[in-house]
C-alpha cells in the first residue's frame, strides 16, 4: 500500500475534517452543558486533552473506529435544549417576521 | 377677477413641497439600533478591529504578529483545533450561527473578516 497516494490521502483528509467537526459540535454542547463561563474553560480544556490524548495515531482503521466511538459519544451527551442564535433555523426568531413581497408595502 | 387675485396671493403663499430630508448633503438613514432584521450593516473597519482583537485574546497566540492577512496555521503556527475554536471565538463575537462545513474553511483572519463582512447577520 502506497503510502501518498490519493485515495489515501482523500481518506485523511476526510477524517481530518470529521475529527473537527466533531470537535466543534462537542465545544458547543461542553458550552450548552456548561453555561457559565468559569465551569465551560476546565471542561474545554479536558475535551482538548481527550482529543491530544489521540493525536499521534496513524493507523486509518484506528483513526475510523476512533471516530465512530466519539460521535456515539457526543450523541449520547447531546444537550436536550441547545442555545441557537434566534434568527438561524432552530431559533426563537426563525422565520418570525418574514419579510414582506416586493411590493406590498411602500 | 377675484379668481386672479386669489391664485397670485396663493402663488406667493404657497409653500413648496418639501424635498427629502437632507442632512449635509445625503439621506438622513434611519438607524435602527435594536433592530434584529441585519438592516444595519457593520463598517469592515469595525470588523477588522474586533476579529484582530479576538485572535489577539487568544492564549496561545502571540499578538505582535496578529495582522489582517494572517494565516492561523501557518503563520500562528495554530492547530487545526485551535482554528476550531478560533471560529467559535468569532461566532460568540458577532452573534453568528456559521455552519459546520462553512465553519471549516474559515482558515485565516482575511476569510474571516471577509464572510462576516458578507454575513447580513453579523452583530
Amino acid at each position: 500500500m502506497s503510502v501518498a497516494s490519493a485515495s489515501y490521502l482523500a481518506r485523511r483528509a476526510a477524517q481530518k475534517e470529521r475529527v473537527r467537526i466533531l470537535y466543534r459540535r462537542a465545544l458547543k454542547d461542553t458550552l450548552n452543558w456548561a453555561v457559565h463561563r468559569h465551569l465551560f474553560y476546565p471542561d474545554a480544556d479536558a475535551l482538548r486533552e481527550k482529543f491530544e490524548a489521540n493525536r499521534s495515531v496513524d493507523d486509518i482503521e484506528t483513526i475510523d473506529r476512533m471516530i465512530a466511538a466519539g460521535e456515539a459519544t457526543h450523541n449520547k451527551w447531546r444537550h436536550p435544549d441547545p442555545y441557537i442564535v434566534p434568527w438561524a433555523p432552530g431559533g426563537s426568531k426563525f422565520c418570525r417576521n418574514p419579510t414582506p413581497p416586493e411590493g406590498v408595502i411602500d | 377677477m377675484a379668481s386672479v387675485l386669489r391664485s397670485s396671493i396663493l402663488r406667493h403663499t404657497r409653500v413648496p413641497i418639501s424635498t427629502t430630508l437632507t442632512l449635509n448633503e445625503s439621506k438622513l438613514i434611519a438607524v435602527r439600533s435594536m433592530s434584529s432584521y441585519g438592516d444595519v450593516h457593520l463598517d469592515k473597519q469595525e470588523v477588522i478591529g474586533r476579529v484582530l482583537d479576538v485572535v489577539k485574546s487568544f492564549p496561545k497566540v502571540d499578538p505582535s504578529k496578529v495582522t489582517p492577512d494572517v494565516h492561523f496555521q501557518k503563520d500562528l503556527g495554530l492547530d487545526s483545533l485551535d482554528n476550531v475554536e478560533i471560529v467559535m471565538a468569532l461566532e460568540d463575537e458577532f452573534k453568528l450561527e456559521i455552519p459546520d462545513k462553512e465553519a471549516d474553511k474559515i482558515d485565516s483572519c482575511h476569510l474571516a473578516v471577509e464572510y462576516i463582512d458578507n454575513h447580513p447577520m453579523a452583530g
